[in-house]
């Protein structure tokens, strides 16, 4: 082995060392908030969860069965008998949740997708404009609309469904989509357009054969990001939804199992984990587009 | 691939004209739509309370509960959406909402009631400009000391009745290696408020209720002398390393919540706690099983016998947005005993109606607090609350971390009295 491979071999060694702290750090809270969802509510409030590895403590799958099937609730009914029952479970807020995410993740994306194909490839009076206008509208917080557009929606009787924060979170999430996905499709050769364009395709045919196919990474990337934002959103389905039971999403079954004052915050670990199945699963089922060549097959055609 | 987008977008649209119309129908029906700040197991206890109300009159109440309430109620009622009945838990949003023009004012049927039914302080509470609004329902009240039963009773401490026997006490409880205090502000974003809490129990003892109220106003300002003593007082206990568990360290960095858990443990680490009646649910389920024999509560004795024993406490009023006879007609049931009675039995809530039936409460302690409550001569709406956004969820909350943190009491005070709007 000659001097410089030697050097080189301790390099690998270091970094691969600073590499697997820096991973060790991350992935601590993490390992921490498990390890407390798994541990009974007394000792999660009276000791950390490392002392676990010390003192030998018992896990138990409580504060999931309290997240799942309900927190247990103690009452007086009419006729004055003292009840103990658990409280709805999470099914419903699943269900919800879905509901209103599925829809605003696709309508934005395929609106944004036909959006960015016309201002990067059409040529069209105020092209300009339009779409500096779009890019500007990426500095504007949401926030600020939340009272318009509630008093508009009052006005048409809106308030209340699944339309009305669809159309918010299309709304919202439109300006960023639309600018992402213009640069990428904006990179896509025009030789292939024009060689569509020689063999008779309209416009129609070329933006659903050639531009949407192409952009799958770039579209699969945004439907992540829109997927996580909808679904972790809570301001947004508080206001235009509402938060009765039936249309509660998760995350407001979420901040509100903690209770009035926090007592319960125990639950919140076991929560985190069981809102995470759908996200993680969404990101490992688009992960491939992502890895997946990016012209792959374009130039065969 | 058109097919599928076209088909794709018929279907969405299809769908959510389907849900929009679903939602409408319900419009027809006798509802009534309450929100406030109250959830899970408070939720589902009000719920069970006001059922013998649908089962009588046939109008459902439909309740909603947020912990972003605050947030939301705002852009709710200026987005044009406001519920039928809200619970605010503070009495600056309904004079806010009042100024506005956005509530219903009392109509004389249920003013008859309040008059009959709650005592005069409440009805002040619920008014704006001397127009009553609110309606009182549960409220808690906070000027109560908790202490570990059984320990107490193996040491033979006696429960205080002055403030120079609750000194006395503490003395005696160092004496003998015990740690009389477990203090605790944490509270996130709201860092401090148990403090403030302290401050205003002490400040009603010392100064009695006209100065209490001259210094919500700030008539008095926030560094007057009166306001200053009170500081004081607390401070001297909460400063003195003996009778304060872990210090000020502690106090700063333990949560409110589970500040009172050094009480019981084996053997307990503090030997008293002062928070309100809502503490309990932060006890630990052993305890809370057993909370008779486990616990003991009296009153935060009195300083100035002037003023007897004062009572801090705070409560959610409920206002009305929408003027329909089914709203009336619950309104006018909330104003009765009736409407908080299985919530009382259910635990967990205190109500301030004159004319309740203390045996509903299902254990000795709520039902002493309940007597504390509606016997008190002097009561006091906590003056955080009260007190502009800025200060009383704001400078007075971090002036309490700075002074805890060992900062000059009078630079303290003269921040705060700056920060006034």
């Amino acid at each position: 082995m000659t001097l410089e491979k030697r050097k080189a071999a301790k390099w690998k060694v270091v970094i691969n060392i600073i590499l697997l702290f820096i991973v060790l750090i991350w992935t601590m809270p993490t390992v921490g908030l498990f390890i407390s969802s798994l541990r009974p509510q007394d000792e999660v409030m009276n000791t950390g969860w490392w002392t676990t590895f010390t003192d030998g403590t018992r896990f138990n799958l409580d504060n999931y069965r309290q997240v799942l099937g309900g927190r247990d609730h103690t009452y007086v009914d009419a006729a004055g008998n003292t009840v103990r029952a658990s409280g709805d479970n999470l099914s419903q807020a699943f269900v919800n949740s879905l509901t209103v995410t599925i829809p605003s993740v696709i309508i934005p994306l395929l609106i944004a997708a036909a959006a960015a194909f016309g201002f990067a490839w059409l040529e069209f009076p105020g092209r300009k404009i339009f779409f500096t206008i779009v890019v500007a509208l990426l500095v504007v917080p949401l926030q600020i609309a939340l009272i318009p557009i509630l008093r508009d929606y009052q006005r048409i009787g809106l308030t209340g469904s699944y339309l009305a924060i669809w159309l918010a979170h299309t709304g919202f999430g439109l300006p960023l989509a639309t600018y992402l996905l213009y640069n990428y499709i904006s990179t896509i050769p025009r030789d292939i357009f024009e060689s569509a364009f020689l063999d008779g395709a309209k416009q129609m045919t070329v933006f659903t054969l050639l531009v949407l196919p192409l952009s799958i990474p770039a579209i699969a990337s945004l439907a992540i990001f829109q997927f996580l934002w909808v679904w972790n959103d809570l301001l947004v389905a508080l206001v235009f939804l509402g938060g009765t039971a039936d249309v509660a999403v998760l995350t407001q079954r979420l901040a509100s199992m903690v209770g009035s004052r926090g007592q319960d915050w125990h639950l919140l670990t076991a929560g985190a984990f069981v809102t995470m199945i759908i996200p993680l699963a969404v990101f490992f089922g688009l992960q491939r587009f992502f890895v997946r060549g990016l012209m792959a097959g374009s130039v065969k055609g | 691939m058109k097919k599928v987008v076209v088909v794709l977008l018929v279907f969405l649209m299809a769908g959510a004209a389907v849900f929009a119309a679903g939602q409408r129908e319900t419009v027809d029906e006798k509802v009534v739509t309450v929100f406030g700040a109250f959830v899970d197991e408070e939720a589902r206890r009000f719920e069970e309370a006001i059922r013998p109300f649908t089962d009588a009159t046939g109008i459902e109440v439909r309740y909603e509960g947020s912990s972003e309430f605050e947030t939301l109620i705002s852009v709710r009622v200026e987005g044009g959406n406001p519920p039928d009945i809200a619970a605010l838990p503070q009495p600056g949003l309904m004079q806010n909402f009042a100024q506005q023009g956005h509530l219903v004012p009392m109509w004389n049927s249920l003013e008859q009631l309040v008059d009959s039914n709650y005592a005069p302080v409440w009805k002040d509470l619920g008014s704006e400009g001397g127009t009553p609004y609110g309606v009182f329902h549960r409220v808690n009240a906070k000027s109560f000391v908790w202490y570990p039963k059984k320990a107490w009773d193996a040491a033979g401490y006696e429960i205080p009745t002055t403030w120079d026997e609750l000194e006395a006490l503490m003395d005696q409880m160092v004496a003998n290696g015990h740690t009389p205090w477990a203090i605790g502000i944490e509270s996130g974003g709201a860092t401090g408020w148990p403090g403030t809490d302290w401050v205003e129990d002490v400040m009603l003892r010392t100064a009695g209720p006209e100065v209490y109220q001259q210094w919500i106003d700030n008539e008095i300002p926030f560094n007057h002398p009166a306001v200053k003593e009170a500081f004081e007082i607390v401070g001297d206990i909460w400063f003195n390393d003996d009778y304060v568990y872990g210090g000020r360290n502690y106090i700063l960095t333990t949560s409110f919540g589970d500040s009172p858990r050094p009480l019981f443990e084996d053997p307990p680490r503090a030997m008293m706690h002062r928070q309100g009646n809502f503490v309990t649910t932060f006890f630990p389920d052993r305890i809370q099983d057993n909370l008779e024999q486990e616990v003991g509560v009296f009153p935060l004795p009195s300083i100035n016998p002037e003023w007897g024993i004062p009572v801090l406490g705070g409560g959610d009023q409920f206002v009305v947005f929408n003027d329909t006879p089914e709203v009336r007609q619950f309104m006018e049931f909330l104003a009765t005993w009736e409407s908080g009675k299985l919530w009382a039995q259910a635990g967990g809530a205190l109500f301030p109606y004159l004319d309740q039936d203390l045996d509903a409460y299902p254990n000795e302690i709520e039902r002493s607090l309940a007597e504390a409550l509606v016997n008190a001569e002097v009561f006091g709406f906590d003056a955080s609350d009260l007190m502009p956004g800025q200060v009383g969820a704001g400078s007075f909350w971090t002036g309490i971390v700075d002074w805890v943190n060992g900062r000059n009491l009078d630079t303290v005070l003269n921040t705060i009295q700056r920060s006034w709007p």
